[in-house]
């Protein structure tokens, strides 16, 4: 766990994010629209380093769309969102995208093994400095009940709750200090759902104190609304 | 010995051949018998205007002119790309263009200059016509590949997302839509040059022979233009790729979906 934090709470300029007291993720005002319409209007969001969030409401409230505004895949029309006190831009976006661990609803997952599609993003310029994280996949494989099995499996021959489970471990192997979960137990079975909530209960802010991931998940799970240090209804 | 030449008349027979396919396709119902004709008049009319274009650039051989003409033929190949490949206009005009230069200069001149030692590299007679060839492999190479690369990225948004929230450069997350764009476009080029002379005598071949001159000769031609145009459509094809990207993007590496007609 310490090794796969090693860029856990540093800044863009390597400062200790916890010891400056700024929020991870900061979204102040923001009004989203696709063509003609408003999809979110006048929000705002502030996550602590080290703390966990839940973002829920109804179908088509946006909560989807918040995480991918903090990733630049949206641009809001006005108002702005910031990582660790960077503001998301076109010259920062690559930078503040090394902090940020992203696990979509229904991951798609392209092509190839599992195993090559987990090595792939060591392979690029960002993370080719932590390549050694890969030595936590065994680790991570049993905490989420993967067989070793599957990494010789093609990909798209797994079912949604072994993709949503790769997709997990592939987000946590990259050991950044922000993770975005975009519905993450929608296809888990229940054991599985109970350990990945365990887990994030044990890396964000509750068992190691404020030394853990920041947290910001959409979900409307129950076990994953009880560990969260605030939830956020978008009704 | 030239070619035997052809009276306006037995040409005029000749066309009655295509009463065979007319009458097939009529008889299955294929429906694209009007598009059939007007493509058979267009090229009718267009080769007629070529022909006799080209009898005054070969007679004036400017280097100027052929040049002009070249250019031409690239804008037309240019325009033929972005409205094959549903692409808009203003964005993509540009880097295909000088995709299609690069493509179609490097391997012509190369063939006009150190292979045949022609001391007009601009010389019509060679110039028009191999210059020719490729860019007409390129267009069709560049359709594909454009096409195959931009539907894949569209069809998958999703997984090229998460590419690049897990830390890739554009550059980086685009390779294997690249890759498999490049496998597409050149794999016609390369099934042909595996199973040339096998089923047919190829086009160069049977017109330098045609001419007048010895297979041997006409063998070497057939060779020289096969590399030509692999190495043009392989040139273009990722130049084209590579220079829309910086258009075809949004400063954050999303696919721009405004680069495309709906």
């Amino acid at each position: 766990m310490e090794q796969l934090r090693d860029t856990a709470n540093k800044g863009p300029a390597g400062q200790d994010l916890l010891a400056s007291g700024m929020p991870c993720i900061e979204i102040e005002r923001i009004t989203v629209r696709f063509a003609e319409k408003t999809v979110i209007e006048d929000f705002s969001l502030s996550v602590g380093c080290g703390e966990s969030a839940i973002i829920m409401g109804p179908s088509g409230r946006g909560k989807s769309t918040l995480l991918r505004c903090i990733l630049g895949f949206v641009v809001p029309v006005s108002g702005s969102v910031k990582i660790c006190g960077e503001t998301v831009r076109p010259e920062t976006i690559w930078y503040l995208r090394t902090l940020v661990s992203y696990v979509p609803q229904e991951p798609e997952l392209g092509n190839g093994t599992v195993q090559q599609w987990l090595e792939r993003p060591f392979g690029y310029k960002a993370n080719k400095e932590i390549k050694d994280n890969l030595e936590k996949i065994p680790e991570m494989f049993n905490r989420f009940l993967l067989p070793m099995e599957l990494l010789e499996k093609d990909v798209n021959v797994l079912s949604g709750g072994e993709k949503q489970r790769v997709a997990i471990v592939s987000a946590l192997v990259l050991g950044r200090p922000i993770l975005l979960l975009d519905e993450p137990t929608s296809a888990l079975d229940d054991l599985s759902k109970k350990r990945l909530i365990e887990y994030l209960s044990r890396v964000s802010g509750g068992e190691t104190g404020n030394n853990g991931l920041t947290i910001l998940a959409v979900s409307h799970d129950p076990g994953l609304i009880a560990i969260a240090d605030k939830v956020i209804n978008l009704d | 010995m030239g070619a035997v030449d052809i009276s306006l008349i037995r040409l005029g027979f000749y066309y009655s051949l295509v009463l065979i396919p007319l009458g097939a396709m009529l008889w299955l119902g294929v429906p694209i018998i009007g598009k059939t004709l007007i493509a058979i008049l267009r090229m009718t009319l267009q080769l007629v205007f070529v022909g006799l274009y080209l009898q005054v650039v070969f007679k004036i051989n400017s280097p100027w002119l052929n040049a002009l003409w070249l250019v031409v033929m690239i804008a037309v190949a240019d325009l033929s790309i972005i409205r094959g490949c549903g692409l808009k206009l203003g964005r993509f005009l540009a880097p295909l263009f000088a995709a299609l230069v690069v493509g179609t200069a490097i391997p012509l001149l190369f063939f006009v200059g150190p292979l045949l030692k022609r001391p007009d590299l601009m010389e019509a007679q060679y110039v028009i016509p191999i210059g020719g060839m490729i860019l007409g492999n390129c267009l069709r190479a560049d359709i594909i590949g454009i096409k195959n690369f931009y539907e894949s990225l569209q069809r998958t948004e999703k997984a090229f997302l998460l590419t690049l929230a897990q830390g890739a450069r554009i550059k980086e997350a685009i390779l294997p839509y690249l890759r498999d764009a490049c496998e597409a476009a050149l794999m016609p080029t390369v099934a042909t040059m595996a199973t040339i002379g096998l089923v047919a005598l190829p086009g160069m071949m049977t017109g330098v022979i045609l001419g007048g001159t010895n297979p041997v000769t006409a063998i070497k031609y057939q060779i020289a233009i096969m590399v030509a145009i692999f190495t043009g459509t392989a040139i273009t094809v990722v130049l084209a790729i590579l220079l829309t990207i910086k258009t075809s993007f949004t400063p954050y590496g999303v696919l721009d979906k405004g680069s495309f007609k709906k």
